[in-house]
């Protein structure tokens, strides 16, 4: 669920091309910021797969010439990645998407939404360790 | 495909077909139009075997062979389209430029570097073997800065590093296949209707990954399917860490490309 802006928070801020030629900077930042909160390799990895399906999920619906933008946020070792650009659709992926179960298997809490300025936003949260799915069955 | 592409006799040839193109193509008679697109698609046809040709240079570097053919094919198409007899140029001298910087600027547009530096080459090497060691020794794998200590070098270095090792840089990702006898979990694992029950595109998703090579459908499964993570997926399997995120990586491309574009499929 979106959280109201949390003032406490470091935010990173990145504009682009909503092009798949420029994904590589978002996955790169998100990278890095999670490397700063001393993630585990595998969930930096997986943050860098949750940030280009996001990417591809919201450039698929932007019209031509429209820009992503990406913000991250920290609070502790939380660290949640707004990506959003403007739908042509007006709706948000359905959660029985496949794109939907891969994000949700990736990162601990996934939620999408259309904001005021009518673009399609997909949020992305993360902790660090990954506890979320230890008590399921493998 | 059998029809030859080299010889003297079959230049001869296809220059003959290449000039008698242009004629047709300038000509107002719409008879001529209608056979100049057949003879067109004659040309590409016959050039096939160029591109094929031309793509063995990239293979390896995670861009299934498919989509090379056809972004390569497209640069035949241009080259085809704009290639002007008069000048006394051979076509396959002309053409292969086109060609290979069509296939080049796919690998550029998906964020693929087309080299990686021997400097990186081996930062990945000894990445790939720190990862191994100190996940054995903590029981998780480890932070950027566990490994930067661990190495001896700075945390952007290690970052840069794991960058260059995900699926976007250029790697061979042959050899180290599963060894045939040791028979885990993981090996029983076909498509499980009952995960998939609940994704409504499981009709076009079903097919594709039916098409991924065994070892990545397994993967995709393991991870999406059964939320095992990238290191349990990885003791799992015997393969690194590194190595299942380049292969997770490399298997969403393909998925998300037949997903949209069902001609793709």
């Amino acid at each position: 669920m979106p959280q109201s802006t949390d003032p406490a928070a470091t935010r990173v801020q990145l504009r682009l091309p909503a092009s798949t030629a420029y994904v590589s900077l978002a996955r790169t930042a998100a990278a890095a910021i999670a490397a700063r909160l001393d993630y585990p390799v595998d969930r930096i990895d997986d943050l860098r797969l949750a940030v280009d399906e996001a990417c591809a999920l919201v450039i698929a619906d932007a019209p031509p010439d429209s820009v992503i933008e990406c913000e991250f946020s920290v609070t502790g070792d939380a660290l949640r990645a707004e990506i959003s650009s403007p739908s042509r659709s007006g709706g948000t992926p359905s959660h029985n998407s496949f794109a939907w179960t891969v994000l949700s298997a990736l990162v601990d809490d996934v939620d999408a939404l259309i904001s005021t300025e009518d673009r399609l936003v997909i949020v992305l949260s993360m902790h660090g360790f990954e506890v979320a799915h230890l008590d399921e069955p493998a | 495909m059998s029809v030859p592409t080299t010889g003297v006799r079959d230049r001869a040839f296809e220059r003959e077909l290449l000039v008698h193109l242009a004629q047709l193509r300038s000509s107002d008679d719409p008879g001529e139009r209608r056979e100049a697109e057949r003879l067109r698609a004659d040309l590409i046809r016959l050039h096939l075997p160029l591109v094929e040709h031309l793509v063995r240079r990239f293979l390896d570097r995670g861009e299934p062979h498919d989509d090379l053919v056809q972004v390569g094919t497209i640069g035949l198409i241009n080259a085809i389209d704009r290639f002007d007899p008069d000048r006394g140029v051979e076509f396959s001298t002309y053409a292969t430029p086109t060609i290979v910087g069509e296939i080049k600027r796919h690998f550029r547009d998906r964020g693929w570097a087309v080299r990686v530096p021997r400097r990186l080459q081996e930062l990945r090497g000894a990445l790939t073997k720190a990862n191994e060691t100190l996940s054995h020794d903590l029981g998780r794998a480890p932070t950027v800065a566990e490994l930067a200590r661990k190495l001896d070098i700075t945390e952007d270095e290690v970052l840069e590093g794991l960058e260059s090792a995900s699926a976007y840089a250029t790697v061979s990702l042959d050899g180290g296949f599963d060894d045939p006898d040791s028979a885990s979990v993981a090996d029983t694992l076909g498509i499980d209707d009952e995960a998939l029950a609940l994704v409504e595109d499981r009709a076009t998703l079903r097919p594709l990954l039916e098409a991924l090579p065994e070892r990545e459908r397994r993967i995709v499964m393991l991870r999406f399917f059964n939320n095992l993570t990238q290191s349990q997926i990885a003791e799992e399997m015997g393969i690194s860490q590194m190595h299942v995120s380049r292969l997770l990586a490399r298997s969403l491309v393909k998925l998300r490309h037949g997903l949209t574009d069902p001609d793709h499929a």
